[in-house]
């Protein structure tokens, strides 16, 4: 009798989970039946020639052909094929393209045209062509980006001045472009031309602030990619104004103090040799001041580095006294690049993308509360003054008999 | 306003629902309790068929005539083939006597050399009017100065000389005298004292307990002089009596839970007792959970030291596993060693053993999860590797997982029947070539077979064997939840353990102790193992009676 | 060692009981609706602020209950105000805590089906939960305390794992300036931020199973202390990470923060998981302990044994789960629970603090 009641309990228990499990395993889903996709570019509509192919053949839906999404989808199996010594020519990526005006659709949409379903926990980059941005409310682009509970906020967004499509490609059949992108954004501490990465969480803050930013330029020439300065977006608009350029946007890195590393080239004055300044800290200091309805900043900005090419190592004069010159070099040659920037933005193009909005809100909270609806306008007026201060702490493992003593 | 409020009640499906809510659960509960009252039941009957059974004995006595005593006995024994019979007369008197032995389990050379000779050859005869009454030997005579064995017991009935008789006492029997004597000479052969296979240690004591019970308490006794380690015999089996032995230290450990040992192991109530595994399903106190609730070990030096600690051993003839009452999880993840070595490398060990527990239950759960619902929580390079080679496997991960587990477990189980020559042959044929076939024809693929071994090797880890087999049902039972509902499911597996595990006690020591409830004091040897200096008290949650260790 | 008679926690198990019923929907929600209310980046301030109220009232509490040794409120309350009047208010409480746990159970599951299982039906997911939790409850109280003791240090350990880890996206600009436009703001969330804080009305019932009552005071001390502290590290980098403005427009701030960041080579690279795994730990000891406060006061209202009560709440929650059609529907629930709880339990313990008194008085 025992032995019965065991294995009557028993098989209540195994009825009952057979039970949960039939009924179970709702949102199952295998991960290799999925295809992950890692990259999305977004351009003006223009349909490819396999969509108009698909469509001669009836594969149409009602849309308007607002833009065309290029989305980077992995094919892992040639990579796997590619990690056992197999020689496959085969990309690890393809790329396919859609038009329409819905993103989600679009999405949605290559769903009939591959057996694995989209996800988007994956996706590293979004990078959006000017026409594009010129004329439509980034905020509206990426709505969906925002909303969707699979793409994750730590997403990058970057611009194209060309067609965003074009950086989504490469040449060499082992890189996937869109890990390219993330992974330059990530060479900061190499060089100062590159913005803090920009990605979808901080994108929502600023959009919900109304303030004007950058975003980071990438172009594309023959499948090979470059970072070059930075896009504009205005605060008010949410469109692209237009595009600071490499130089721009040092000046940028250098009054924003982000910069992690990178160089300065400067020319000596009285030779008119090349010396170049390797980056090692760099840092900015913005201060506001309200005076009755001027507002005027003060840019404190301090480096220090080292010399890291001197072309003029005979015979430069005196040691310490070079070295003097050569930071004097540096710094107007940064003076120079801030100016540059400033014009542009301030002047030209009228926003404020430099921070400067910021310190007036964290000093003058109440000033700010004031023209903080038409920032951007104020901002016009206002007066910044530079205080640039780098210094040399050394030369490298080359003592030039120049300067090294005194 | 009403429209609105209408608008807010559920449809007919979740009242359905709700009923479902309550019913399954409640169902479930009037379930186990159905099998805990109809076991309760069952015991209740076997008592009662017992003493009836006990009530049959007939009471033989031993007349004095000695031939017909040596028949009756003769009658008796006439089932047992292993029992001799040697007549022989007694010295120069010309009494008639009588041994009767079991071939293998006497002394051969005690009876040869000691008996037989002392009761022939050197028999001298004594003063005659003062030592015989009615021309018979007198018992003191024999007793006194005839046989020089250690223990000597008499028996007046048949049914008293059997038992005796067939553990290996030889029976002496006497031409005028109504009692015979049970001379104590037995001789069962038993291993030597060896290293225990299921508990090997690098750093320790190489002794481990053997089949003998004698043996085995010894080797507790020999541990040190220590007046207060207390022995108290019991006997358990109605149709085969075996000798059980409680250990414990006098002044160290709780009165009441020696008594609440004793009293569960008065309640056994079975035929016989093969083996220690026995005791502990009759004494433990949730017999539908799946974790141990009683330490079994082969290591003598463990027993010493959890009596030290104030717990209670039970020793069990015929078997070299003693059990440790009460215990707490994380005892069962301990070994000697944690003290035997530094305290760094004892506490490094301790907390890489609880990682491999971790791992041991839930790393295929979570393989699961992850590769069937949350493609979003893997890193990107991973995600991409695990598709590639999850290509061309056609199964879900679920039967992906089952299929390498269930043949992992196979082979863990074969490895044991297999003699031993052969055992290591056979785990490269089934690891190595069974798995790298399986990736290659597509089956499972590359990254499981790596969380299976992870696995496999973590529940080698686990010091406890019977725990080890706990977690390897766990994994079972985590890869369903993992299934179902995938990261979700093996939190709530993992809640469900700890609900199971905060309810489930030992001997009243809650099983989870000293994880909770807090003590602090407890935790100087939980996770971590500090220098011996500082433990200067026993464990509090063993509320012994002495609790200071030192100092 | 053989178990008590009766159950008696200790003073830690409290203490660990309230922290684990206050943390809760609050990490997940608490630096939206703070920075919706406050605006500005003091919602930091809000939080002291309203903990300190929060811990106020349930020191209020706990000074009630200390003078009732032994009995829940839904006993003492008898015997301040009579039968009726008791037995009227307990019955409110008893809802209320029904209802909060159905509140958990179902923003428990708008969240993991969101994030973790999209496409299970929301039913499936609220069932285990429900049922897991019975299985701990039907233990009793010591059971429930220890198993919090499991879960809190996990949180713990967890929750300073992640938090450190989002500080790479910390950006201390986001936090200034420091009362930048007055303290009315700040005055204007502290509503908000105290909801965050419901649970100390756990002290009505706890006190009567504590070992030393007389520590009830202490424990809410410590217990508030300690979700104030969890509160304030979640909001400063929340707001720290997202900014003020980014915040208000983020449904579940806290588990995005999680999601802004990836840490290549770090083993996982994504820690979302991670938080989601002890908020539902949190939501399950949140929602244990309501279920149990339900069912213990109705079993105590009609003088009966508490197991058929938790089998048949069960519908009863179950059903009230339901109930919200949509997330705004949910958060509407959320405010009017919170809502509840400021009027059940910010004014009502002082005014029966200030009866028994008098009572005693006389007496």
């Amino acid at each position: 009798m025992n032995c019965t009641s065991y294995s009557r309990s028993l098989l209540i228990s195994l009825i009952f989970l057979g039970i949960l499990f039939l009924t179970g395993c709702w949102s199952s889903n295998e991960i290799d039946k999925l295809s992950v996709y890692v990259g999305v570019a977004l351009d003006t509509g223009k349909v490819t020639d396999i969509e108009n192919k698909l469509e001669e053949q009836g594969g149409r839906y009602p849309k308007k052909d607002l833009m065309t999404s290029t989305i980077q989808i992995l094919t892992p199996q040639a990579a796997g094929a590619a990690n056992k010594g197999g020689q496959s020519k085969q990309k690890p990526y393809a790329n396919i393209s859609e038009t329409g005006d819905s993103l989600f659709e679009m999405i949605r949409e290559v769903s009939l045209r591959t057996d694995k379903p989209l996800i988007g926990h994956h996706l590293k980059v979004v990078v959006i062509g000017d026409d594009l941005a010129r004329n439509n409310n980034i905020e509206h682009l990426l709505d969906f980006f925002f909303r969707d509970n699979d793409i994750r906020p730590s997403c990058l967004v970057f611009m194209s001045s060309g067609r965003a499509i074009e950086t989504l490609k490469s040449k060499s059949p082992d890189d996937v472009p869109a890990f390219k992108i993330a992974g330059i954004a990530d060479n900061q501490y190499r060089i100062s031309k590159i913005l803090p990465p920009m990605s979808l969480g901080k994108l929502k803050g600023e959009m919900q602030s109304g303030s004007s930013f950058l975003l980071q330029n990438v172009i594309s020439a023959n499948g090979e990619m470059k970072f070059a300065g930075a896009a504009v977006i205005q605060g008010k608009t949410k469109k692209l104004l237009g595009f600071l350029d490499e130089q721009q946007l040092n000046g940028v890195i250098w009054l924003t103090g982000k910069g992690k590393g990178g160089l300065v080239k400067s020319f000596d004055e009285m030779m008119g040799r090349l010396i170049t300044y390797e980056i090692k800290s760099m840092k900015s200091t913005i201060h506001a001041y309200v005076d009755g309805n001027d507002i005027s900043f003060r840019a404190v900005i301090k480096s220090e580095g080292r010399l890291i090419e001197n072309w003029t190592a005979k015979g430069a004069p005196s040691k310490n006294k070079f070295l003097r010159r050569a930071e004097k070099a540096f710094e107007q040659e940064v003076e120079q690049m801030i100016d540059e920037v400033l014009k542009k933005t301030q002047k030209d193009m009228g926003v404020d993308v430099l921070g400067f909005g910021n310190r007036l809100r964290i000093e003058h909270p109440n000033t700010w509360e004031k023209v903080k609806r038409d920032w951007d306008k104020t901002f016009r007026e206002a007066t910044v003054k530079l205080e640039v201060k780098l210094s040399i702490e050394d030369y490298g493992a080359i003592i030039d008999s120049s300067i090294a003593a005194d | 306003m009403w429209k609105s409020i209408v608008a807010y009640i559920p449809d007919w499906k979740v009242f359905a629902l709700s009923l479902i809510a309550a019913i399954i659960p409640y169902a479930i509960y009037k379930t186990f309790d159905w099998i805990r009252t109809a076991d309760k039941m069952k015991s209740g009957e076997s008592m009662d068929s017992n003493q009836t059974t006990q009530a049959q004995d007939p009471n033989e006595w031993f007349t004095g005539d000695f031939a017909k005593d040596l028949e009756a006995v003769r009658h008796e024994m006439a089932r047992h083939s292993d029992v001799y019979f040697r007549e022989f007369q007694i010295g120069g008197i010309g009494l008639k006597a009588a041994i009767v032995f079991v071939e293998g389990l006497s002394d051969k050379n005690l009876i040869d050399k000691h008996i037989m000779k002392s009761l022939m050859s050197d028999y001298e005869e004594c003063p005659k009017d003062r030592h015989r009454t009615n021309g018979n030997l007198s018992k003191e005579y024999i007793l006194n100065k005839v046989l020089s064995i250690r223990k000597v017991d008499e028996a007046r009935r048949i049914k008293e000389m059997t038992p005796k008789v067939l553990t290996g006492s030889t029976a002496l029997m006497i031409e005028g005298l109504q009692d015979i004597f049970l001379l104590e000479t037995s001789n069962g052969k038993s291993r030597n004292i060896e290293e225990p296979i299921s508990e090997g240690l690098i750093r320790g004591p190489r002794a481990g307990f053997n089949e003998n019970l004698c043996d085995n308490t010894a080797l507790l006794r020999r541990d040190g002089e220590n007046p207060s380690l207390s022995l108290i015999k019991f006997q358990v089996g109605k149709r085969e009596k075996r000798d059980l032995v409680i250990a414990y230290m006098e002044d160290i450990a709780e009165t009441k839970l020696v008594e609440e040992v004793k009293r569960r192991i008065r309640k056994i109530d079975i035929d016989s007792v093969p083996e220690s595994g026995y005791v502990e399903q009759f004494i433990e106190d949730n017999y539908l959970s799946l974790f141990p609730q009683v330490q079994n070990t082969e290591r003598p030096d463990r027993v010493i030291g959890a009596l030290m600690e104030g717990r209670v051993a039970i020793l069990l003839d015929g078997t070299p596993f003693v059990l440790i009452v009460p215990v707490t999880f994380s005892m069962l993840l301990q070994t000697p060693e944690d003290y035997y070595e530094r305290w760094i490398p004892g506490t490094l060990f301790r907390l890489l053993r609880y990682f491999a527990v971790f791992v041991s239950f839930l790393a295929p759960a979570l393989y699961i999860s992850f590769i069937s619902f949350h493609p979003g929580l893997i890193p990107t390079k991973l995600a991409i590797s695990i598709i590639g080679t999850r290509g061309i496997v056609p199964f879900p991960a679920i039967i992906e997982a089952l299929i390498l587990e269930i043949s992992i477990e196979i082979l863990r189980e074969a490895g044991l029947r297999l003699p031993k020559p052969v055992g290591p042959a056979m785990g490269i044929v089934g690891g190595l070539i069974i798995g790298e076939a399986a990736v290659q024809a597509g089956i499972v693929s590359q990254i499981l077979v790596i969380v299976i071994a992870v696995t496999a090797i973590s529940s080698f880890s686990i010091p406890h064997y019977s725990l080890g087999l706990t977690f390897r049902i766990l994994r079972f039972i985590g890869m369903f939840c993992a299934a179902v509902f995938g990261l979700y499911g093996v939190i709530l597996f993992f809640l469900l353990l700890c609900s199971h595990l905060v309810k489930l006690k030992s001997f009243g020591l809650p099983y989870a102790s000293p994880a909770v409830p807090y003590r602090l004091s407890d935790w100087k040897d939980f996770m971590i193992r500090m220098p011996l200096l500082m433990m200067k008290r026993r464990p509090k949650m063993m509320h012994t009676r002495n609790p200071i260790r030192k100092g | 060692m053989i178990s008590t008679p009766k159950d008696r926690i200790t003073t830690p198990q409290s203490a660990v009981i309230l922290i684990n019923y206050v943390l809760g929907t609050g990490i997940l929600t608490l630096p939206r609706t703070a920075a919706q209310a406050v605006k500005t980046p003091d919602v930091w301030i809000s939080v002291i602020i309203g903990g300190l109220l929060a811990m106020l009232a349930g020191i209020i509490m706990a000074k009630l209950s200390e003078r009732y040794p032994e009995k829940t409120f839904y006993q003492y309350s008898r015997d301040i105000i009579g039968k009726w009047c008791g037995g009227f208010i307990s019955l409110l409480i008893i809802c209320y805590f029904f209802m909060a746990s159905a509140f958990q159970v179902r923003s428990m599951t708008a969240v993991t089906d969101f994030f973790l299982l999209e496409g299970t039906p929301s039913s499936a997911i609220i069932l285990c939960f429900m049922w897991v939790s019975l299985f701990v409850t039907v233990g009793g109280i010591n059971p429930i305390a220890r198993l919090f003791e499991i879960i809190f240090p996990i949180t713990i350990i967890i929750f300073i794992v992640i938090a450190s880890l989002s500080l790479r996206i910390f950006e201390v600009d986001h936090l200034r300036p420091v009362l930048g436009l007055g303290i009315m703001p700040v005055l204007k969330g502290v509503k908000a931020t105290t909801l965050a804080f419901a649970g100390p009305e756990i002290m009505l019932l706890l006190l009567a199973f504590m070992k030393h009552p007389n520590k009830g005071v202490k424990v809410v001390v410590v217990g508030i202390g300690v979700t104030i502290v969890f509160y304030l590290v979640t909001i400063i980098l929340v707001i720290g990470a997202l900014s003020i403005e980014g915040v208000q427009a983020i449904t579940w701030p806290t588990i995005d923060l999680m999601r802004s960041f990836e840490i290549e080579g770090l083993l996982f690279e994504r820690f979302e998981s991670l938080l989601l795994t002890i908020w539902i730990m949190q939501m399950f000891a949140s929602y244990t302990i309501t279920f149990y406060g339900a069912a213990l006061g109705l079993a105590q209202l009609f003088n009966k044994n508490i197991h058929p009560f938790l089998y048949g709440l069960l519908p009863i929650i179950f059903i009230v789960s339901m109930i919200p059609k949509n997330v705004n529907d949910l958060f509407k629930f959320g405010d009017f629970i919170g809502n509840s709880a400021i009027y059940l339990f910010g004014g009502l313990p002082l005014l029966f603090l200030i009866i028994s008194g008098l009572k005693e008085r006389k007496a």
